[in-house]
């Protein structure tokens, strides 16, 4: 980097040299970016950057940490446990990502207006994002159970005979863990999607009402390109969340029955925690990191394609 | 506008209708629509809250009425004791006070080395700039329980373990607050900030004075989300705090049902008080998101 | 001070270096060999667990110089809290070994102080002593034994009419016993169940690899656990206890299950003794006559010892102690596995490792514990099996046997396919991959 100092504001058409110039501001822009990086780089990166070496070692926390080449990746391959793990994350995710987007979507658009009670209907959707996880666990366990749970009631009066025994079936284990994952995310994903809305200029949908656009047109036309960052943010935490969900899935049904909903995130908690197989582990976490940021860069991708 | 309308006027998007049409309907009070509109929204509610519901009913519970099937959902002899016996038997005050001071500091970092990295990201341009971005995302793919253990033995070399700096150092640099106002600050128009240049306002400037007003409602969700993800974190505290008195109210609560494992009533009337400040904040926090902060400014 | 960091740390140490001025690794203050000593050791819980400071000040009554000062941790997440402790240099002197299976990994990473000389002078009357065994040397040692028992409900057995466990139960006694109470208790027009089953997989693995013979956890043969799992499944589904999904999706209690009589018989571990004479105590279990009884026996040969299970749980020294510290940490050990920590122990419900006749005493003499035959001949007289016997390929076993437990007691997998598939997996995962 070449050694302008930081003088005084720089002023377009001041004479400067153009190269001097361009310096300068990157340095500024360095130095937007340096405090956070300072705790990031130190408490994040450099742990992670070690993870992706434990991941080529057979590290157990104690000990030394054998370096033994691609061993940990190799066992992956023909790890069936690994495998139903892998399918269950990607099934869960399949279902997460599309139907959180779409509700708490809907639930922004539907709470970005001057309802009466409008701060009432915000909090109760955010609710159960900070209500305790563990009485989550126990109240929508109560209210999937077979034989007198409320959701079968509700089933039964809707002429479903034989009901699904949701947590405690090895089918329906995953679609009730699916349902509780949605319903406890829409809030926090409507918070962000609330505050992209604001940033949807109304003099837009006014001309597009003068210009006889209909709400959904104007939902396509207007709302949906001005929201696209927000889009983009959501749709990349959603992702990473989902591949990464663990606690919910913890205290409602510990991975069970059997295996049927056995995540990537438990599974590294396993290895890691419970059996001290970090390098094992570690492995782990680089498929699911590669898993993510695979999903990612598409998103990255399709996203810069729409804007341009 | 015809009553017909108003029903997929609320599902539809937008802001307030400011201009003249919109006052008479709102005059003419609840069409049918609006009813029906309302009526979901209150269904969706009671679905929203019924867990916390069941939360806050065995509460008022005696231990052995919390499991009992099937559920009553309203007890029969309220047992409101619970609500004063829990700050007698524990710690709660202590926990409360540790988990308000951690929130509030990491908080306002996140919120101004978040801001200030995004609009780095978002407005400068500075060789390396993406790649780094994609760093900063990267690790919000690596689950926190893979490294956990070599970021412990790290910060226990630099004698942070075992005080609150762990929990401010571990939260506080998050890459999730630069990626979100990153985001926000796309949605701002560069010519806003090339003008403001022209105007004679240094990077920082353009920073304070016009990106940091633009983004309220960002900042609002984030400030929001921060907390509540300090308030709710369990695994941090667990292994970064061992002094009861440094305790959290998430880990302050997990160990009391761990200490008192039958005391399910008691547990409950915790959690209950330990979602009361949150909710309040949310309450208070909510009112940011209104049509016109961010675009105010940006008409200019 | 060791260092023991793998080299990867390089990397971290590089990036601390940056800023960070770094602190040498925790620097301990030696203590002076033959002055007063503080020694540090772990606990949990220690408001509602009396069993640390009761070993504490029965040792330091004996021991004034020495003082034990204690680092409390959570009960539930204990291991992952003292890992991070033990990875980082943190670690108290002296740690309890909460879980069996657990021990191997400290014991393999080189963070236990081996006490075969204290062992050696314990004579055989320790329980579970053996265990902490590994080559022929010994690196822990156990403070409490506890096992498993049939707990039962006297008013309940007598109001639907049937004749109280004996020291000789078998299995199929059990079974008709259970079959008679569920007939008696509904004539009798009681809502209580035959027995409460809890959702853990103990309450079927646990017998099953103790008694029966030639099981054996790491062979990766699971047809022991069969017999166990087609009684437990035969039992939900006549009706004699609640089924497992129930108990799960209604997050059922056993503490409140036998506590407010909803059930007449449960097998449970011997901790649960001195929680159901505090809970009754308290009123948040009623008040009923109870006893406890050894647990079914495979077959009627075992009489003389009834054949149980239930892990120790022991205390080890940090293998990064003050030189200084180590004489007074042994003694400590000593004392803990012996009588005298043993009879203060059982003065407070515990179940401690070494079981002398004044043990017994202290224990029996302790308000509330029924005083009966039955419940004396279970208390002393059995064969405890360890859970989870010491290997490094336990913890991982027992993750396999856990998924299967759940899959065969909801009902989602049939038993034989079950465990075939339990054993195919444990040898592809763990097994062969030693």
């Amino acid at each position: 980097m070449s050694t302008t100092t930081v003088g005084g504001p720089p002023r377009t058409g001041a004479g400067r040299a153009k190269r001097g110039h361009r310096a300068l501001r990157s340095l500024q822009g360095v130095s937007f970016v340096l405090p956070n990086f300072l705790g990031f780089g130190l408490l994040t990166l450099g742990p992670v950057v070690a993870l992706f070496y434990i991941s080529f070692t057979n590290w157990n926390v104690f000990g030394t940490a054998k370096w033994i080449g691609l061993d940990n990746f190799t066992r992956l391959l023909k790890d069936a446990s690994f495998h139903t793990a892998l399918l269950n994350t990607l099934y869960y995710s399949a279902f997460h990502i599309p139907l959180t987007l779409a509700v708490s979507l809907a639930l922004a658009l539907l709470l970005n207006r001057k309802l009466r009670g409008v701060a009432f209907f915000r909090t109760a959707a955010f609710f159960p994002y900070i209500t305790s996880i563990v009485a989550i666990a126990i109240a929508w366990n109560l209210l999937f159970s077979r034989d007198a749970g409320p959701v079968n009631q509700i089933l039964g009066l809707f002429g479903v005979d034989d009901p699904p025994g949701w947590t405690a079936s090895s089918d329906w284990a995953m679609p009730a863990v699916i349902i509780v994952g949605v319903w406890r995310e829409m809030g926090y994903y409507m918070l962000l999607f609330l505050a992209g809305l604001q940033t949807v200029p109304p003099e837009l949908h006014e001309a597009a009402r003068i210009d006889g656009a209909n709400a959904w047109q104007r939902f396509r036309n207007v709302t949906l390109p001005c929201l696209r960052p927000t889009t983009f943010f959501v749709t990349v935490m959603l992702t990473i969340g989902s591949f990464k969900v663990f606690d919910l899935i913890l205290v409602m049904t510990n991975g069970g029955p059997g295996q049927s909903t056995l995540v990537l995130s438990q599974y590294i908690y396993q290895k890691g925690l419970v059996e001290n197989r970090f390098g094992y582990a570690s492995a782990i976490s680089v498929v699911l990191f590669a898993l993510c940021m695979l999903v990612t860069v598409v998103q990255f991708a399709v996203n810069r394609r729409r804007n341009a | 506008m015809a009553a017909p309308h108003a029903l997929t006027d609320l599902a539809a998007p937008g802001p307030v209708e400011p201009g003249p049409a919109a006052a008479p309907e709102r005059r003419r009070g609840l069409s049918p629509g609006k009813v029906l509109g309302y009526a979901v929204l209150v269904v969706a509610a009671i679905g929203l809250l019924l867990p916390f519901f069941w939360m806050v009913s065995s509460s008022l519970k005696t231990n052995s009425g919390v499991f009992s099937i099937p559920v009553t959902w309203f007890p029969d002899s309220p047992q409101w004791g619970n609500y004063a016996e829990i700050w007698r038997i524990s710690d709660m005050l202590t926990w409360l006070k540790n988990t308000v001071f951690l929130s509030v500091v990491v908080t306002v970092l996140q919120l101004f080395t978040g801001s200030f990295a995004a609009y780095g990201f978002a407005k400068t341009r500075f060789p390396g700039r993406n790649l780094l971005f994609l760093l900063y995302i990267g690790t919000i793919a690596v689950p926190w329980q893979a490294y956990m253990i070599p970021q412990f033995i790290m910060m226990s070399e630099a004698g942070l373990t075992n005080t609150p700096w762990a929990i401010i150092a571990l939260q506080a640099f998050g890459a999730f607050g630069v990626f979100l106002m990153r985001q926000y600050y796309a949605t701002i128009p560069d010519e806003l900030c090339e003008a403001a240049r022209v105007d004679g306002l240094s990077e920082y400037g353009i920073y304070f004075r016009i990106m940091l007003p633009l983004s309220v409602p960002a900042l609002a969700s984030l400030a929001l989300l921060t907390f509540v993800t300090t308030w709710n974190d369990y695994l941090g505290p667990l292994i970064y705090l061992r002094d009861p008195d440094l305790w959290t109210i998430q880990l302050g609560l997990k160990s009391f049902v761990s200490e008192y494992n039958a005391e399910h009533a008691l547990i409950m009337t915790g959690s209950v008080l330990s979602v009361l400040p949150i909710a309040v904040v949310f309450l208070l926090g909510q009112k940011y998101f209104v049509q016109g902060i961010a675009t105010s400014g940006m008409k200019g | 001070m060791r260092h023991r960091h793998p080299r990867w740390t390089a990397i971290a140490a590089a990036v601390t270096a940056l800023t960070l001025t770094a602190t040498a690794c925790g620097a301990d203050e030696p203590a002076d060999s033959g002055g007063p000593v503080t020694l540090t050791m772990s606990a949990w819980s220690l408001k509602t667990t009396p069993e640390f400071q009761k070993l504490a000040e029965a040792f330091q009554a004996q021991n004034p110089e020495v003082k034990v000062e204690f680092k409390e941790y959570d009960a539930a997440n204990y291991d992952t809290q003292l890992t991070a402790d033990l990875a980082a240099g943190s670690a108290p002197d002296l740690y309890v070994l909460k879980n069996l299976k657990n021990f191997i990994t400290y014991q393999s990473g080189e963070q236990l102080l081996d006490v075969s000389d204290v062992a050696g002078g314990l004579g055989n009357d320790v329980n579970g002593l053996g265990n902490y065994k590994v080559d022929g040397m010994t690196y822990a040692v156990p403070y409490r034994q506890d096992s498993w028992y049939l707990y039962y409900n006297k008013d309940l057995f007598t109001a639907a009419g049937v004749t109280p466990p004996s020291e000789t139960w078998t299995w199929a006694e059990y079974e008709k016993a259970s079959a008679d109470l569920a007939a008696g208790l509904k004539a009798a027009g009681s809502p209580a169940k035959a027995a409460y089953q809890h959702t853990w997989q103990s309450t079927v693995q646990g017998l099953a690899l103790a008694q029966t013979s030639g099981a054996d956890l790491g062979s990766g043969d699971y047809g022991y656990l069969a017999p166990y799992y087609k009684r437990a499944l035969e039992q939900q589904k006549a009706g004699a206890q609640v089924d497992y999904g129930t108990a799960t999706t209604n997050t059922l209690q056993y503490q409140a299950q036998f506590g407010t009589q909803q059930a007449a018989m449960m097998l449970m571990g011997s901790w649960y003794v001195a929680t159901l004479i505090a809970q009754q105590k308290k009123g948040d279990a009623q008040a009923f006559q109870w006893g406890f009884a050894p647990a079914p026996q495979a077959d009627a040969g075992a009489k003389a010892k009834p054949v149980t299970f239930g892990d120790p749980t022991g205390i080890g020294i940090n293998a990064a102690i003050d030189e200084g510290k180590v004489a007074a940490a042994k003694k400590f050990l000593t004392f803990a596995a012996g009588e005298g920590a043993a009879s203060a122990l059982a003065s407070i419900g515990i179940t401690p490792a070494t079981l002398t006749e004044p043990v017994v005493k202290a224990y029996f003499g302790v308000e509330g514990v029924p005083g009966d035959e039955l419940s004396k001949f279970a208390f002393t007289t059995h064969d405890t099996r360890a859970e989870n016997p010491v290997s490094p390929q336990t913890a991982a076993l027992q993750n396999i046997l856990l998924e299967t437990h759940s899959a065969i007691m909801s009902e989602s997998t049939p038993v034989d396919d079950a465990l075939r598939q339990a054993g195919e997996r444990a040898r592809s995962e763990v097994l062969e991959s030693k």
